[in-house]
């Protein structure tokens, strides 16, 4: 019995004790965390996701009182994971999102695109670099950089020259280098061809534009103001079968691989290289970095005057609140502080610095002077290039992979150009 | 006597009750949400509502080029799976089981090798191997002596499946040789000893003494390859690159996923994905039902 008394006595004065704490506890305000609940883009080996690791370290030791909890996946696994957590309800507060087919539709679909206007500082953000995103101005995102040039052709300067040729005007001087390349072993143009959408983002984006002599071309007609079955879409994919007849690409691109793309041409078997301009800062052999000349693909056979000299650009991705976050106060003030570290003009450099974006979004930033050639000359692309439609911004799904593997089809000559246009014309209006 | 039936009663579903709920959980809750969501248009993006469609996304499903040309596929797979890689493993084991090699061990920890490796580094293994001027190309070079040849088969609809199909034999070969060298393991080696007095060769103990003998264990085996291989989709997936390439060597769960996970046109894309799976478990559950029918007539009831 006394045993017994005892235990309950026991029992009691640490109830009493608990109790006590968790008054003490609430008295002298313990801080309680921020949760922001976050799904990040890259990997632990490229800069994107080694920056974000580094950004969110230092962040959470100068604030301790905001957690971001996050999820970092790369690539496939991203679209998957959004996808998947969107449609189970498991809806993040900041995610890594953009406002086109690709990366913005899967955000409309779940509502929860949020406006950020609201609340973007003016005197933080240059808006006017800030494009629209919603049917009334929205702004869905903070974009990581202006915009995102696609159709970039780099060409490796003294390769070409060591050649007797120098940077071309016409499409006419490009295949006027492909005896002397192919005689070398050499590809004039690389390009990452077994990626489907690298044709469709990095190649046809641009020649649709300047065939048609309208850079929204592609918008227009997954709106139903064109068909893919139009003299000039036919025509820009005609164009891949002069290019590989020409010898300007070779059929073999289909077995080549992002990687493998940038190894060639880091690697110095090909004059030119065509890609998006953020793999600028991954052309790893300084040698051929230095003398790297970006550009606008030269002007093509039957291009129109409108759409001279023009690149195709997207809305550059970036990070974003959801509407779950966005409504509520404190993960929104949470998130807005991160952020803020996250778009610092330092962070900003360093994204500069590694290629990342074309050119900054922020206020009264200046460009550092010791900044590689490439990031200086993507600035200037982007100030001077006419941007026009990218294909995978507006055209998504079935439509899309069959487009994809269709231009695929073409280089390897198992279809014409007539028929990748009938099946993508026929899938779109379905 | 009625009290102890209750105890031990009690006590059974005591035992049960864990796994039991795990299992309608995990396993029977998953498949009944599968079979309801295939006959609605819901998608949850879009809020609770849903409406009863009927078998629409099965319709939409048999009328779309896309799903024979992935179940002809998926066949080609199941055919590899069983005709290839069970027949192989069988062979493996029963040369390793009678020591007509030496070095047993060393060419039985290679052939099981493939299996201690993730099967996205398998993938991309042969992406490389087979990717422009990659290794494989390189050799048909030299035995071609065109520099420019190339290995092409990933880029053509009627022979991608040659690659793929040499790859999951590599992959999975290693695995149905352990099931059979275990079993073969097992069998009273007085059989074959007798076998042998009789006069009997090697084919005819074979054929004659020891398939029959394991007639069980390649019903077993026959059934892991079908299930496994309609499910397949890491290896594919990793071996090709988006377009072309994955278009061609497109299987049944790729299939759903490029339908229910990135087809962000099509509203009711959940539920048709949803279809595909279902479709996926009934052809599997066909087919393993025929492997059993196929087997007990060949066997003839004969026990061992």
């Amino acid at each position: 019995m006394k045993k017994a008394a005892a235990i309950l006595a026991v029992l009691l004065l640490l109830s009493a004790a608990v109790a006590f704490a968790r008054g003490q506890g609430g008295e002298t305000g313990a801080p309680t965390k921020v949760v922001v609940k976050t799904m990040a883009y890259g990997d632990q080996s490229n800069p994107e996701g080694v920056n974000w690791l580094r950004i969110v370290d230092y962040f959470e030791k100068d604030n301790p009182n905001i957690d971001i909890d996050f999820e970092l996946l790369y690539d496939e696994a991203y679209h998957q994971k959004v996808v998947a957590r969107l449609a189970a309800g498991e809806v993040p507060h900041l995610a890594y999102m953009g406002a086109d087919a690709r990366w913005g539709l899967p955000w409309q679909e779940a509502g929860q695109q949020w406006d950020h206007r609201p609340y973007l500082d003016p005197d933080y953000y240059d808006l006017s670099l800030i494009p629209e995103m919603g049917p009334n101005g929205e702004i869905w995102e903070i974009p990581l950089g202006t915009s995102n040039i696609t159709t970039v052709l780099f060409m490796n300067e003294n390769l070409t020259r060591s050649f007797g040729f120098s940077a071309p005007k016409t499409y006419g001087d490009m295949a006027a280098m492909a005896p002397k390349a192919k005689a070398q072993g050499l590809d004039v143009v690389s390009i990452d061809g077994a990626d489907g959408w690298a044709w469709g983002s990095c190649l046809m984006s641009g020649v649709i534009a300047r065939i048609s002599g309208d850079p929204h071309w592609v918008s227009k007609a997954v709106e139903g103001q064109h068909k893919f079955t139009d003299r000039a879409f036919v025509d820009s994919l005609a164009f891949l079968e002069t290019m590989v007849e020409d010898g300007v690409i070779y059929s073999k691109s289909v077995l080549v691989d992002y990687g493998a793309n940038l190894s060639n041409y880091s690697n110095e078997k090909a004059l030119f290289m065509v890609q998006g301009q953020w793999i600028a800062g991954s052309i790893e052999n300084p040698d051929v970095a230095n003398n790297t000349l970006m550009m606008a693909w030269p002007e093509l056979p039957g291009e129109k005057p409108a759409t001279a000299g023009s690149v195709a650009a997207a809305i550059q991705v970036g990070y974003g609140l959801t509407k779950a976050g966005g409504s509520d106060p404190a993960v929104r003030d949470a998130a807005f502080t991160f952020l803020q570290t996250f778009y610092s003009h330092e962070e900003t450099t360093q994204r500069l610095r590694d290629g990342a974006i074309v050119a900054p979004i922020l206020k009264h930033f200046k460009v550092p002077d010791d900044m590689p050639s490439l990031v200086k000359q993507k600035v200037v692309l982007a100030q001077s290039a006419m941007n026009t439609d990218v294909i995978d911004a507006f055209l998504s799904g079935a439509p899309n992979d069959a487009l994809n593997a269709g231009m695929q089809k073409i280089v390897s000559g198992q279809a014409t150009a007539r028929e990748i246009a009938a099946e993508v014309e026929s899938l779109l209006r379905k | 006597m009625i009290k102890r039936d209750t105890k031990a009663l009690l006590t059974y579903f005591g035992f049960i009750l864990p796994g039991l709920v795990i299992y309608l959980f995990i396993v029977a809750y998953p498949i009944f949400y599968s079979a309801w969501l295939s006959i609605t248009d819901f998608n949850p993006n879009r809020g609770g509502a849903w409406n009863f469609v009927g078998f629409l996304q099965y319709r939409t499903m048999f009328a779309d080029p896309y799903f024979w040309h992935a179940l002809k596929n998926n066949m080609i797979v199941v055919a590899v799976s069983v005709f290839g890689q069970i027949p192989i493993g069988f062979a493996l084991a029963y040369i390793l089981f009678r020591r007509l090699v030496r070095a047993g061990s060393f060419y039985q920890s290679m052939v099981f090798f493939p299996h201690f490796l993730s099967t996205i580094v398998i993938g991309t293994m042969w992406k490389r191997l087979f990717q422009a001027d990659g290794p494989v190309a390189r050799l048909i070079q030299i035995l071609s002596g065109d520099p420019s040849a190339q290995f092409d088969l990933m880029l053509r609809e009627n022979t991608v499946m040659y690659p793929i199909g040499f790859a999951l034999i590599w992959m999975y070969t290693g695995l149905y040789m352990i099931i059979f060298l275990a079993n073969l393991q097992k069998i009273d080696t007085n059989m074959i000893e007798a076998a042998k007095i009789d006069g009997a060769a090697e084919g005819q103990i074979f054929f004659r003494v020891i398939v029959p003998l394991l007639s069980g264990t390649i019903l077993v085996s026959m059934t892991l390859a079908i299930a496994g291989s309609l499910r397949g989709f890491d290896l594919i997936f990793s071996m090709t690159t988006q377009g072309l390439q994955r278009m061609n060597a497109e299987v049944l769960p790729i299939f759903m996923y490029r339908t229910a996970f990135q087809d962000y046109r099509n509203e009711m894309r959940f539920a048709y994905g949803a279809a595909i799976s279902n479709i996926i478990v009934v052809i599997s559950v066909a087919l393993i039902v025929l492997s059993n029918y196929i087997g007990r007539k060949l066997r003839g009831g004969e026990e061992y």
